[in-house]
């Protein structure tokens, strides 16, 4: 499959996008915005979806909507579509306000999580299907399927019907249809969850690849966290109706703003412990569930206060065995270890009655392990997280 | 333990089933008649008084008037029979050639001739024999109402008709079936025309031409209503619309005291004889078997004496033919005196089998005259033309030798294919393998061929018969040639098969492209998640579905009734002239398509709304998201995902549209002239309305069938191609 990709060498994109190759983070000058939403509101029944959500897309840019069930991502992108219409706020494709729009007159292209092909079309006309009826002519609606179809590796598919072809085929064909329309924005709802895990990861890198050999501007939705980590120039967490965070992927792994976020993101999820901060020697600790670290002072600042309750997270990936001399940060009494061949994952407890945690472990390191042994741990103070226990907010500003 | 159980219940009801055959003959007679309610009462009366004082004992059987004549003739021959049954006279041809009747002998003994009416005797009289003992007469007489017309019967047609100047305005000085011919034979009679003259149709010439034309006359003087069934008539009379009507006995039992009227006989045509209407003599009949006995035949004569006919008068209204009943003072009311004058010049009712075959061809010449489609010298001969056509005799049997050379030809081509079959290598393996499967499809096996193969094959053997049950022989493959050819008449002419055909096949497009229209509209429409009261329509519209379909149809007929339908009404409140819908092709037409297709939409209805679920939500939003209206979406992607399952329902639809009996015979009852019946209520009507042609009637089925066969072959071919790409 990706076979295909790399043999096409030509750009489909429009002609004004920019290269295809810069990545938005590397841009100097902001960006002139491909699609925004402001103030979106939209209930079904007496059940309310979101809750008045804003959304930047610029140009160029793959910006990943993430979010638990029912967060309200798939709405948002059905109603950038315009499959729905939304109760409150604006919507803007390309600098014109589409609010109102049916779908047709927003030039969007989508692609389905069921791909939702024409089952009684061949690929070929698939992939013409939206040309057609935009009166593309002829000889221009062949020279784009072939481009797209060269792209995908979809050459020898053209006459199938979508069901004589594997999942993974009708997923390119399905892309192909996007493409060949060339549109203003590029939407993607949970486009591989229907694909196994190994089709999944290849697709994947499939579709980042092509992102960025078009320049296309994309929407895309997705629950899973790794594709939302390695897709998104911009990552826009959802919660509850409303955006939790937003920010380029890595930022806000490592610095979420809420607890939500944090135990959103990564996977095994964040461990958090309840507990308190205390000054001692002139340096605050965070203490709490057995464990006792040091806190990065220059990222919370002024929120450390002497005796103040919070919550603490720490990454499995950030809690290591202590080595050479580092103070344990705690000692972890292990319950269960799971081998994964590279890393392992210690599951136990720092002390008695105490919340159950995670540490990810060297696989050598572990070796060594077996249930209910006890293994001294460290964690760094930068990748100590504190959040307020009331309103779950992040203590840094 | 078990099996014993079991072993006795089957024993058990093995007894149950072949006790009631092997029970002993009864020592009494029994005694067959299709009356009810005071009528039957008279009868059992006498019956258990005669019994009492013979000793004989006598078991009376009401049989239903519908299957009457079926039931004598499925059952005397078998020995299950009465020994004396009471009918009509007018089945009398039927009842001798089929053997159920016998001489009635010392029952009406040459010495009591005298104490009967001459009329009844002479009903009851064929080839020198008496053959069955006469009870009681039934003819038409003339209903006046009294407040519109005094009590005074008047002398002439004429003289009853000069009351219309005084009658209210709308008000009819005279109603009845006018288009019915046992109803106009009243009128052919005082003009001296006949119906039927003993061998053939009779209604020609040009007595009858007069009569027929005195009757366009009257319908379009407005003095009858030119197209009333007997329930208008009854309508017409109760509601003071008509002033009199002609009409039997049984009229006076529904009127009750709802108006006040008086009978009389039948008055005179100026220019012409007395109004001369038909008459039904009911008959004490004697089965073979029962005419050998003497208990049977004294049953029959007490029937007739003096002492049953009081009874069968007072108790169950009857107009006795007993003369020695009505030479004593004020014998019975003066209702029965009514009709029993009106019986003393009342023709008795032919009663050969041919006569049965004059009906259809009468009444639809006399339409045509009252509804001015043809001058009645015109459409008398056209129908006697179709009563020849239909009596025609089949030309003398062929050789049986083509046909068997036909057949033979056939098993031989089925032995090579056998023989080919079984010598193939892997055969015998093959069906060793599969051995234990034959016996769970064994049953199945035999009950299709036991329920559909068996009928199928007796049905095509019939086909090369021709001829009623008296003669009944092989013709080969003559019905056939008959029907292709249209019996020598032009291809296209009314009632030829390719007429019919054509009629048939626009009948099936029509109908099943406003079922499959309607259908997708009302389903796509149903299917839409924010139609308020979706159950309630979806309910609604399955409705017509659930209702029979026969329920259906005769509610349709009602409604485009001529003058009482809701249809014409529904026009008239528009300012609209009322429509004759039956007396028009095209407007009969419409009125079956309209019946047919208030049935038929429900199902294509049903079928799109389940096709439509199947159709993922998310393909029709990609044909939005790709620039589709929704039209254009409905046109390239629903439409052709419904294909795959419309197509089956398509072809289902068709061959039930084809064969749809139901509404095509009782909607339009294929008027006008015959024209709107199809390739089924054609064939129904050789076996039953044309004097039983029941090979000829074969021979259309099996043509019917082989045009559906081939109809599902050529639509599966199409539908099963489209499945491959589509489904």
């Amino acid at each position: 499959m990706s076979e295909g990709i790399h043999q096409a060498s030509r750009t489909v994109g429009k002609e004004s996008k920019p290269a295809a190759s810069e990545r938005p983070g590397a841009a100097a000058a902001p960006r002139a915005l491909r699609c925004s939403a402001k103030g979106i509101q939209k209930s079904f029944g007496a059940t309310t979806i979101l809750r008045g959500v804003d959304l930047q897309i610029p140009e160029g840019s793959f910006a990943v909507l993430v979010g638990p069930s029912g967060c309200g991502k798939s709405t948002l992108l059905r109603l950038v579509a315009g499959l729905e219409m939304a109760d409150a706020g604006t919507i803007t494709l390309a600098g014109k306000d589409v609010t109102k729009l049916p779908p047709r007159d927003r030039d969007i292209a989508m692609v389905f999580q069921s791909y939702a092909l024409y089952p009684h079309l061949t690929v070929r006309e698939n992939l013409a299907f939206g040309l057609e009826l935009r009166k593309t002519p002829k000889n221009e609606i062949a020279e784009r399927i072939k481009e797209a179809s060269a792209m995908l590796g979809l050459d020898k598919l053209l006459d199938r019907l979508p069901k004589q072809m594997s999942g993974g085929q009708r997923q390119r064909v399905a892309m192909g249809r996007a493409i060949v329309r060339r549109p203003n924005l590029f939407l993607f709802d949970e486009p591989l969850s229907n694909l196994d895990a190994a089709l999944r990861a290849e697709v994947r890198v499939d579709i980042r690849r092509l992102h960025d050999r078009l320049g296309a501007t994309t929407l895309y939705v997705t629950h899973d966290q790794v594709e939302a980590m390695t897709l998104a120039d911009t990552l826009w967490v959802l919660n509850g109706g409303l955006v939790e965070q937003k920010g380029p992927p890595l930022e806000i792994y490592e610095r979420p703003k809420t607890r939500f976020v944090a135990t959103f993101l990564g996977s095994p999820q964040m461990n958090m412990l309840d507990g308190i901060l205390a000054k001692e020697s002139g340096r605050f600790y965070a203490e709490g569930g057995g464990l006792r670290a040091l806190v990065d002072e220059d990222r919370f600042g002024s929120a450390l206060e002497d005796g103040r309750a919070v919550s603490i997270g720490v990454r499995p990936h950030d809690l290591g065995l202590a080595k050479d001399g580092v103070p344990p940060a705690g000692e972890l009494k292990v319950e269960l270890v799971e081998m994964l061949g590279s890393e392992a994952f210690a599951h136990g407890w720092l002390r008695q009655s105490a919340p159950s945690i995670i540490a990810r472990l060297d696989a050598d390191d572990a070796r060594a392990l077996s249930p209910g042994r006890a293994v001294p741990l460290a964690v760094a103070p930068s990748r100590v997280h504190l959040f307020d226990p009331a309103s779950g907010r992040s203590l840094a500003e | 333990m078990r099996k014993l159980a079991f072993a006795v219940l089957a024993a058990l009801a093995v007894l149950l089933v072949l006790l009631p055959g092997c029970g002993e003959a009864p020592s009494g007679i029994v005694v067959w008649h299709a009356y009810r309610g005071g009528e039957q009462k008279a009868l059992e009366e006498i019956a258990s008084r005669w019994s009492r004082e013979s000793g004989v004992k006598v078991t009376t059987l009401a049989v239903p008037y519908d299957a009457y004549a079926a039931k004598l003739e499925a059952a005397i021959p078998r020995g299950n029979g009465p020994d004396v049954f009471v009918s009509p006279h007018e089945r009398l041809g039927s009842y001798r050639q089929n053997g159920l009747v016998a001489p009635v002998g010392d029952a009406l003994p040459e010495s009591e001739t005298a104490s009967y009416e001459p009329v009844a005797l002479d009903a009851i009289s064929a080839d020198g024999e008496r053959w069955a003992v006469p009870l009681a007469t039934k003819c038409v007489a003339l209903y006046m109402n009294e407040a519109l017309l005094g009590e005074k019967a008047p002398a002439t047609l004429e003289e009853l008709l000069a009351a219309k100047s005084r009658l209210p305005a709308g008000v009819l000085p005279l109603a009845y079936e006018a288009q019915s011919p046992y109803f106009h034979a009243a009128l052919l009679h005082a003009y001296g025309g006949k119906l039927f003259d003993g061998t053939t149709f009779a209604m020609v010439g040009p007595e009858a031409e007069r009569a027929a034309t005195r009757l366009r006359e009257l319908a379009t003087t407005g003095m009858i209503p030119p197209d009333a069934s007997g329930d208008d008539v009854k309508r017409l009379f109760v509601s003071g619309k008509a002033a009199s009507v002609i009409s039997g006995p049984w009229l006076a039992s529904d009127l009750g005291t709802r108006v006040p009227y008086v009978v009389v006989p039948l008055p005179a045509v100026e220019g012409a004889g007395k109004m001369k209407p038909y008459l039904t003599v009911d008959g004490a009949f004697l089965t073979p078997t029962g005419a050998k006995r003497t208990e049977a035949r004294s049953f029959a004569r007490e029937l007739a004496s003096l002492d049953a006919a009081r009874t069968r008068a007072k108790v169950g209204a009857q107009v006795v033919a007993s003369r020695a009943f009505w030479s004593e003072r004020d014998a019975g009311t003066p209702l029965l005196r009514a009709f029993h004058d009106a019986a003393q010049d009342a023709v008795p009712m032919p009663s050969s089998v041919a006569m049965r075959a004059t009906w259809v061809p009468a009444q639809q010449a006399l339409l045509k005259v009252l509804r001015g489609d043809a001058t009645p010298h015109d459409a008398l001969e056209e129908a006697k033309a179709r009563y020849d056509d239909i009596m025609r005799p089949p030309s003398p049997s062929p050789s049986p030798a083509p046909l068997v050379a036909v057949l033979g030809m056939a098993l031989l081509a089925l032995a090579i294919f056998a023989v080919r079959r079984v010598s193939a290598p892997g055969f015998r393996a093959e069906l060793r393998a599969s051995a234990p499967a034959y016996k769970y499809v064994l049953h199945a096996a035999l009950t299709i061929f036991v329920l559909v193969v068996l009928p199928l094959v007796a049905g095509a053997a019939t086909s090369f018969y021709a001829g009623t049950r008296d003669a009944f022989r092989f013709v080969g493959l003559e019905n056939y040639v008959e029907i292709l050819t249209a019996r020598g008449k032009p291809l296209l002419s009314h009632g030829s098969f390719y007429f019919t055909l054509l009629v048939t096949v626009a009948w099936t497009i029509v109908n099943v492209t406003l079922h499959v229209a309607i259908g997708l509209v009302l389903g796509i429409l149903l299917a839409r998640p924010f139609l308020r009261l979706r159950a309630i329509y979806r309910v609604l519209l399955i409705l017509p579905w659930a209702v029979p379909s026969y329920v259906t149809a005769l509610a349709w007929k009602g409604m485009f009734h001529r003058q009482f339908g809701a249809i014409n009404a529904i026009l008239a409140a528009f300012g609209a002239e009322p429509v004759s819908w039956f007396s028009k092709f095209s407007t009969a037409f419409a009125a079956n398509v309209a019946t047919n297709v208030w049935l038929g939409f429900p199902f294509m209805m049903v079928v799109v709304m389940g096709a439509l679920t199947s159709i993922p939500k998310d393909v029709l939003e990609a044909a939005e998201v790709d620039g589709a209206t929704r039209w254009q979406s409905f046109k390239l992607v629903t439409l052709p995902l419904l294909r795959p399952t419309l197509l089956p329902a398509v072809v289902l639809g068709s061959v039930w549209t084809f064969n749809m009996f139901n509404v095509v015979f009782l909607v339009s009852g294929g008027e006008p002239d015959g024209t709107t019946d199809i390739l089924v209520s054609e064939a129904y009507r050789w076996a039953f309305a044309r004097n039983a042609q029941i090979g000829y009637a074969a021979a259309y089925s099996v043509i019917i069938f082989g045009l559906l066969a081939l109809m599902s072959r050529v639509l599966g071919k199409i539908g099963g191609g489209s499945q491959e790409e589509a489904a």
